[in-house]
């Protein structure tokens, strides 16, 4: 067993981790079920988490590598009381579903954002290549990420 | 068995001692893309090489050094490699896989994972990078091209590649890729460069090919069939005739021996115009 420190969700933790487990099993042993298991190969997007502030599959990422530094997951953006406008925006327009995909997507959409506040349509598109949706055609999710961007630079954001 | 230890390397030769002592039974780890979805049965220790201070880009001359551990991500946005070749580079950077894939995936990982369908070992053999690396005894250098013809694999069982060096070229490259999508792996892609001499007739070509399915390669009859001649239109369509005859494909999953033979032709087609058209500013 290995024990490392960093920081989830903006609270310092120090946890106990075997030394070939993967980040996304530690994530969702801490609690934080917003990181998805889909393909366990890095393709579908849906364990994406911010490390650093920069989207990473936690599925690949070792999580012994993440000792001292950040990591966010959707947990740490909003919740169901007090929402990130990323998710207010994504309820209004219709872009969530059975809702699998929508943790990566709206955090590579907030890296998205955080770099280019006022993105195309494609350029949202090229953003979320990495993340599969199998529900919402995607039109929805990039309505909602251009529509987050609209408010982000009206001021709303977090 | 599975994972019973994991270090963090804190330099070269930590890595090295730690991966001989293992005996075949340790794994050197970067980004981990390609470590974690195929280790082996037998590794029980994975080596961090990320915390070893050989991620870095610098401008060296009209070349460029890249330290293994950059991310590609951190390769495409970086202003040294903005400023190499016109920011060649960094665009075949932003070719290959996804965002949060190129913010993991390291130049050095991808120069010995070698994958056949990868884009970067075709931009790398094009540009003549050459790869440094050391195991216990010593410091080695070779081309990425010439790299590949040896028994690589075996070497970096006991060996960390540590350095990506890009030549200065008086010229301009250009990268090709056919995929089924954009965050795919390559049906096929190429990189082609040209320099003009003083008469505006190709003083040289650089022509490789890669995911044929078989790893990247120069196409030296291509390039040699260019070099002398005046750029045109004609003399890419004559080029791309050229690959057709000389390209080696073969069929897989992906996509048949005969498609890849004509695709290989376009792409080569397209990507010396584009070279072309990057040496004279009309890019």
């Amino acid at each position: 067993m290995l024990k490392i420190y960093f920081e989830l969700n903006g609270e310092p933790m120090y946890v106990e981790i075997k030394p070939g487990e993967m980040l996304l099993d530690l994530l969702r042993r801490l609690g934080m079920k917003s990181v998805k298991e889909g393909c366990r190969t890095g393709e579908c997007g849906a364990c994406t988490v911010l490390l650093d502030g920069k989207p990473v599959r936690s599925c690949l990422t070792f999580a012994a590598k993440i000792k001292g530094h950040r990591v966010t997951t959707l947990e740490g953006l909003g919740s169901p009381a007090n929402p990130h406008p990323l998710q207010e925006a994504f309820l209004e327009t219709g872009a969530v579903q059975c809702g699998f995909c929508t943790p990566g997507m709206i955090l590579v959409a907030y890296d998205l954002l955080s770099r280019n506040p006022d993105p195309t349509p494609e350029e949202v598109r090229e953003a979320i290549t990495g993340n599969l949706c199998r529900c919402t055609g995607y039109v929805k999710i990039v309505e909602a990420v251009l529509l987050a961007a609209k408010r982000r630079r009206e001021g709303v954001w977090r | 068995m599975g994972i019973k230890r994991f270090h963090y390397a804190r330099d070269v030769e930590e890595a090295l001692s730690l991966l001989a002592a293992y005996e075949g039974r340790g794994a050197l780890l970067a980004g981990g893309v390609d470590l974690a979805r195929g280790l082996a049965p037998e590794v029980e220790g994975l080596i961090d090489v990320t915390t070893a201070g050989l991620a870095g880009i610098s401008a060296d001359g009209g070349g460029l050094r890249v330290g293994a551990t950059t991310t590609l991500e951190a390769i495409r946005r970086s202003q040294e490699a903005q400023g190499y070749l016109g920011g060649f580079l960094a665009k075949v950077m932003g070719h290959v896989a996804t965002l949060p894939l190129r913010n993991m995936a390291t130049l050095g990982g991808a120069v010995v994972s070698a994958h056949p369908w990868a884009d970067i070992p075709t931009a790398l053999v094009a540009l003549g990078a050459e790869a440094v690396w050391q195991n216990e005894e010593l410091t080695e250098k070779a081309s990425v091209e010439e790299l590949y013809r040896r028994p690589f694999r075996a070497i970096f069982r006991r060996a960390l590649l540590t350095e990506v060096r890009f030549p200065a070229w008086d010229g301009a490259f250009a990268f090709e890729k056919v995929a089924r999508n954009a965050g795919d792996i390559a049906l096929i892609n190429c990189a082609c460069g040209l320099g003009l001499d003083g008469e505006g007739k190709i003083a040289w070509a650089r022509v490789a090919i890669g995911a044929t399915p078989h790893r990247a390669k120069r196409l030296t009859a291509v390039e040699d069939f260019l070099t002398d001649e005046a750029p045109s239109e004609e003399l890419w369509a004559e080029a791309a005739h050229k690959m057709k005859t000389e390209v080696e494909v073969g069929d897989d999953m992906r996509a048949s021996a005969e498609w890849r033979r004509s695709a290989a032709a376009a792409i080569v087609r397209r990507a010396l115009d584009r070279a072309a058209k990057g040496v004279t500013g009309d890019a």
